[in-house]
């Protein structure tokens, strides 16, 4: 080690902590940065409300005498089961509020990293482009989480109380390892396909355009198709239709198209291991020539 | 003494653009400044210094260690980029507390080393107000701010006084003085002579992605006394002023831009055509308007040193 001709600074006496979790402050900021934004919040409370319905649904299925004049022939779909909660993750309205959220706290997770040069701040530091990557995608992957993971739980447990005994649980032991995995599959999903549209562009309005466009394109372009060529596979090219797909193949149910649920997941698989790496070449792609 | 940092037959290509090549270069500890014009290679071996780019050819090591995938070297070394790099909806304060915790300090340690690193640039009654309200010079010393508030023992400054002005100019030379006064090793580029004269003398002259010189200030200077200076003086008695000088030793040859009332010098003595400069100023009661220096740039040193 060189010789210091004049040391007048001191150390940090401290001790450093290695850092295997060095996307933590990654995550923090990026969640913190989110809920700066007022409009955020507002939406961030009225994602809940999917949730809330779905609650007081599981109180009333429990009541159903109390509330007869309420319920009457919607018997089956006040029905607590597997399907029910199946339904609450494959919403339209939850990939919608995803989006919605992810358009004012996801869109510019990279993209203003891309937008303010920061990138170089991160990588001039002990940071690794996984420990990035992984920071920026625990932000989105938080907001997916409490969006499904969390509330799918809740809903679980409302049901057990609310019916005062465990013989639900008893009867679908598997349907909370089903909430698990399939909301760790959409927060996953989510994370790469909203880094991989932040990636596209220096500016989050953009980002945020090429998120829904692609979304909503590949809806209609599967919907158009299968007008014209009368086959279910045409579906495979709906985001929305493939995560229905794998949702009922991870809640034991029929699939809600004619077609095998795996070619849904290898579709969205292959979407997502092409959109890992056009992000893992931006983010090496940033450099500055001088 | 071991150099802090060695770069060793570093080569660096951006398909057919060379951006540095053949660069072996030894950085010890004080203050040295990269000197060159834009688009010399300056940021490109910054970058491949604070392992941000990978060289094509050769290697950089800091303390004896390799710095390409090496994330553990960025702790002894803080890069202040030339271009704005900020969340500008955050504050200063928060700013750093935040890319401090990546380094894996406490929370209460990024705390206090943020606030010790926005005092050190004088920035602490500003430091809750949003970056996006900061001056140019505010943005500069923030940046400064986020490269030292590790404390890191190297400091890697990329034109960090590139569009100040006078009076951040000078915060930013003071403080980097002070740095060099604590014993850190600190690389800092610009393109513009006067700037690195007020910071160091130790100069490593870098164009077109090669290094052309190294020395001190005084070799630079040798350098431009020994290519011919041209001096233009705008004077409402400009053929008076060149009828005079005219027969100095010095002057190497004179010419006229009658249209706009000015004469060019040339000289190999630039200190001695000042001084008399100034004596015939206050003898003759002489109207200088404008003195200029048309090749009093690095551009001109590095033609002269390349034999353009």
């Amino acid at each position: 080690m060189a010789t210091i001709r004049e040391k007048g600074y001191h150390h940090w006496e401290g001790r450093l902590k290695e850092k295997p979790r060095a996307f933590w402050p990654i995550i923090r900021t990026g969640i913190k940065l989110a809920f700066e934004r007022r409009r955020f919040k507002l939406l961030f409370a009225f994602s809940f409300v999917p949730a809330v319905v779905y609650g007081v649904g599981v109180y009333v299925s429990e009541r159903l005498e109390d509330f007869k004049f309420m319920a009457q022939g919607a018997e089956k779909t006040l029905q607590v089961n597997p399907n029910f909660f199946k339904s609450y993750l494959t919403l339209d309205i939850i990939y919608f509020m995803i989006l919605l959220l992810m358009s004012l706290g996801g869109a510019g997770l990279m993209a203003d990293d891309f937008k303010h040069k920061a990138v170089q701040l991160y990588f001039s530091r002990p940071l690794t482009k996984l420990d990035y990557l992984f920071g920026k995608a625990g932000v989105v992957m938080f907001f997916v989480g409490v969006l499904t993971l969390v509330p799918g739980i809740l809903l679980l447990i409302l049901k057990l109380l609310f019916s005062g005994s465990f013989n639900f649980f008893l009867n679908y032991p598997w349907l909370l390892l089903s909430i698990i995995f399939y909301s760790a599959f959409l927060m996953l999903f989510f994370a790469i396909f909203v880094l991989f549209c932040s990636s596209l562009s220096n500016n989050r309005n953009y980002a945020i355009a090429i998120m829904w466009s692609i979304y909503i394109f590949s809806d209609i372009l599967g919907a158009i198709l299968k007008g014209i060529f009368r086959s279910p596979y045409s579906s495979l090219l709906s985001i929305k239709a493939n995560l229905g797909q794998v949702g009922a193949a991870f809640f034991l149910l029929k699939p809600p198209y004619d077609y095998p649920w795996y070619l849904s997941l290898l579709t969205l698989s292959l979407f997502s291991i092409l959109a890992y790496v056009a992000i893992n070449r931006k983010v090496r792609g940033v450099e500055v020539i001088r | 003494m071991t150099a802090v940092i060695e770069a060793i037959n570093l080569s660096r290509w951006y398909g057919h653009v060379l951006g540095i090549s053949e660069v072996n270069l030894e950085v010890q500890a004080g203050v040295t400044a990269l000197l060159g014009p834009n688009g010399a290679g300056k940021s490109t071996l910054m970058k491949i210094v604070t392992g941000q780019l990978k060289p094509n050819i050769g290697e950089v090591r800091i303390f004896g260690e390799k710095v390409w995938n090496n994330r553990h070297i960025f702790r002894r070394l803080g890069f202040c980029p030339e271009v704005d790099a900020f969340y500008e909806e955050l504050s200063g304060f928060e700013f750093l507390s935040g890319l401090l915790s990546l380094y894996g300090f406490s929370q209460a340690e990024c705390q206090k080393r943020a606030e010790r690193a926005l005092e050190a640039v004088e920035l602490t009654e500003v430091k809750n107000r949003k970056i996006k309200s900061y001056s140019r010079g505010m943005r500069q010393r923030v940046k400064i701010a986020q490269a030292l508030a590790h404390d890191p023992e190297i400091l890697i400054l990329d034109e960090p006084l590139s569009g100040l002005d006078p009076l951040s100019k000078r915060r930013i030379i003071k403080l980097i003085k002070e740095l060099k006064g604590q014993g850190k090793t600190i690389l800092v580029s610009s393109h513009v002579l006067p700037e690195v004269e007020a910071l160091t003398s130790e100069i490593i002259l870098i164009h077109q992605g090669k290094i052309l010189a190294r020395g001190d200030i005084y070799f630079i200077r040798e350098l431009i006394d020994t290519h011919p200076h041209m001096i233009r003086i705008k004077s409402p008695q400009f053929r008076e002023l060149a009828r005079i000088l005219a027969g100095e030793d010095y002057i190497l040859d004179i010419s006229f831009r009658p249209s706009e009332q000015a004469v060019i010098f040339e000289t190999h003595h630039r200190d001695h055509f000042f001084s008399r400069l100034n004596e015939l100023i206050l003898e003759l009661s002489l109207i200088i308007e404008e003195i200029t220096s048309p090749d009093d740039n690095l551009q001109a040193v590095f033609d002269y040193l390349v034999g353009k």
